[in-house]
């Protein structure tokens, strides 16, 4: 089985978020980045498969030179083989333009499975992981919480509002977009690291694929702000003593103590 | 601007309420509304949506749309697309929404923009990035998907002059199939019911916190513990404890948030609380723009202050 494994790397969590000088995105100098959260469930779900059974992964990711760190750190944790694509087109467009980048690298893979996080921490789009499966015609799933093999594919559970789960049987080739929480993410080991300098990691552009001049998104950002803060909460000052007893003051209130 | 397609959505048997909150939305933005109505049995509903906002109405009702179906919405969307030439596709962000429309715009090669809150004149769509921490507008080229937060505006309460058109549709080759749908379990802990609910998130930094931290505060108060999804991903908690829109939805009298930031997908299941005390020493984080009262600062100095303090008040 090849197992396809859609990488982002993303600015860290906790990463400071100021404006840029265009206003349409946030400044990266200085910033630390790491793989976006959802996409980390994913490869551990691929690797997972391939502890079980014969499966090669292969991992791929769109951005500038930083982004071979997340690609050497998916290898250390275990994936055999990675894919960079450095280009500045590709990195400019939209959700549709990453996919049909990714497309293009699906076309010459031939993976059996496609994994892709849910969406991912910075733009929180959900966009990318379907999209691709559209272009590829195969069946897929999102905010996925469980996935078997089963028959010639899988059993996946979606997860829906209120705690429900809808399961669904997706025959290969297919593409899964998973939550996070799908299972608990391994650490890359030493050896695994040592071992990732040597495993295959090739760098190609929008020309190489195919797809120079066709990635202009359609979907532009125009601005990006930090939200006018509206009412919002009232903002307790002072010494800990004093906030705490303004609390107890607010809980008596409420008639609950 | 041109024709808006919605795509509107029944639950349990009717069209549910975000459906006419994007009725609202091609309201404001002055556009001939048509709309596409999918199901089995649901030829009532189609009628009744072209006459509360649906405007002209494409019903395609047939056995094979019983259930959700990512390639059979895909084909039917598509199909009530062409017939439509709308130049702006609405469907709301909901599990079935984010499942299929980006596939919708892809199959269409057509701009995408997801779980917007506003679309403004132009159109201008509005949205929310990092976690809700940053607010992002866009625009778009061409034809254009978007999917629409529930709740983003007041469903549309008015009347519209629609018929309803059937649209048939092959789905003979669907590749995904429908196994079932797993209602949530009787869990340990109803916290739909507590009336006082103290969270811990990911602030609360590891699981033994939440018994010596986080817990003690809820038995003081006599309420319940809960947790948001961070917590309960990184296996701290069970699902049980957790709050937020693929957890419980709680409206307790008292919902304290401590070290939480307030993701949408959390402030979803507790911004109907009646009174919402956020801590957190993040004065950017979102949760604090819920919150009635809010607290900047560290949760291991409050959280153990406020327990001793509300025992003593107690007696």
């Amino acid at each position: 089985m090849k197992i396809l494994v859609c990488l982002k790397q993303v600015p860290h969590q906790d990463a400071r978020l100021d404006i840029d000088d265009d206003g349409t995105w946030i400044k990266e100098d200085g910033i630390k980045f790491e793989i976006n959260s959802y996409d980390t469930y994913a490869l551990e779900a691929a690797l997972r498969l391939k502890d079980a059974g014969e499966a090669e992964v292969v991992v791929a990711s769109i951005g500038p030179d930083r982004v071979t760190q997340a690609l050497r750190t998916a290898l250390g944790m275990g994936a055999d083989r990675a894919i960079h694509v450095k280009d500045a087109e590709a990195a400019a467009s939209d959700a549709l333009g990453a996919a049909k980048v990714l497309a293009a690298i699906a076309k010459e893979e031939s993976p059996d499975l496609i994994l892709a996080g849910f969406m991912s921490d910075d733009g929180n789009a959900a966009s990318v992981g379907p999209m691709l499966a559209e272009l590829q015609g195969i069946p897929s799933a999102t905010a996925v919480i469980g996935i078997e093999p089963s028959g010639d594919g899988f059993t996946v559970e979606r997860e829906l509002e209120g705690g429900a789960i809808e399961v669904v049987a997706l025959p290969t080739p297919c593409l899964v977009a998973v939550q996070t929480g799908l299972n608990q993410v391994r650490y890359a080991s030493l050896k695994g690291i040592m071992a990732a300098k040597k495993k295959p990691l090739d760098v190609k552009t929008a020309a190489d694929l195919g797809l120079a001049d066709q990635l202009a998104a359609k979907a532009v950002t125009k601005k990006i702000y930090t939200p006018a803060r509206g009412e919002g909460a009232e903002i307790l000052e002072g010494s800990t003593d004093e906030v705490v007893s303004k609390l107890v003051g607010k809980i008596k209130e409420l008639g609950l103590l | 601007m041109g024709s808006i397609l919605i795509v509107a959505e029944i639950q349990k048997g009717t069209i549910r309420e975000a459906s006419y909150e994007l009725a609202a939305f091609a309201q404001k933005l002055g556009a001939e509304v048509r709309s596409l109505v999918l199901g089995s049995g649901i030829a009532g509903e189609a009628e009744s949506f072209a006459k509360k906002g649906g405007g002209s109405v494409y019903a395609v009702d047939d056995a094979a749309f019983a259930n959700y179906n990512v390639d059979t919405w895909n084909k039917a969307i598509r199909a009530a697309v062409e017939a439509s030439g709308a130049e702006l596709v609405l469907l709301s962000n909901t599990p079935s929404g984010w499942d299929v429309a980006p596939r919708v715009a892809a199959g269409l090669d057509a701009a995408f923009v997801s779980d917007v809150f506003d679309i403004a004149a132009g159109p201008v769509f509005k949205r929310r990035v990092f976690n809700g921490k940053l607010d992002c507008e866009l625009t778009t080229e061409g034809v254009t998907v978007a999917t629409v937060q529930p709740g983003a505006t007041t469903p549309f309460e008015g009347a519209s002059d629609g018929s309803v058109e059937s649209l048939s549709v092959d789905v003979s080759d669907a590749k995904a199939k429908f196994v079932e749908t797993k209602v949530a379990e009787a869990k340990g802990v109803d916290l739909s019911k507590a009336e006082i609910i103290v969270s811990g998130g990911r602030g609360v930094g590891d699981p033994e916190k939440f018994p010596e931290v986080i817990q003690p505060l809820a038995d003081a108060l006599g309420g319940a513990m809960g947790a948001s999804r961070p917590v309960v991903d990184a296996g701290w908690l069970p699902h049980e404890y957790q709050v937020g829109s693929s957890g419980q939805v709680v409206t307790p009298k008292l919902y304290i948030a401590a070290g939480i930031s307030g993701a949408i997908q959390h402030l979803v299941g507790m911004k109907g609380s009646n009174f919402i005390v956020a801590i957190n020493k993040d004065a950017d984080a979102p949760i604090f723009e819920v919150a009635n009262v809010g607290v900047v600062a560290d949760l291991f100095e409050v959280v153990p202050a406020l327990t001793e303090a509300v025992k003593a008040a107690k007696g």
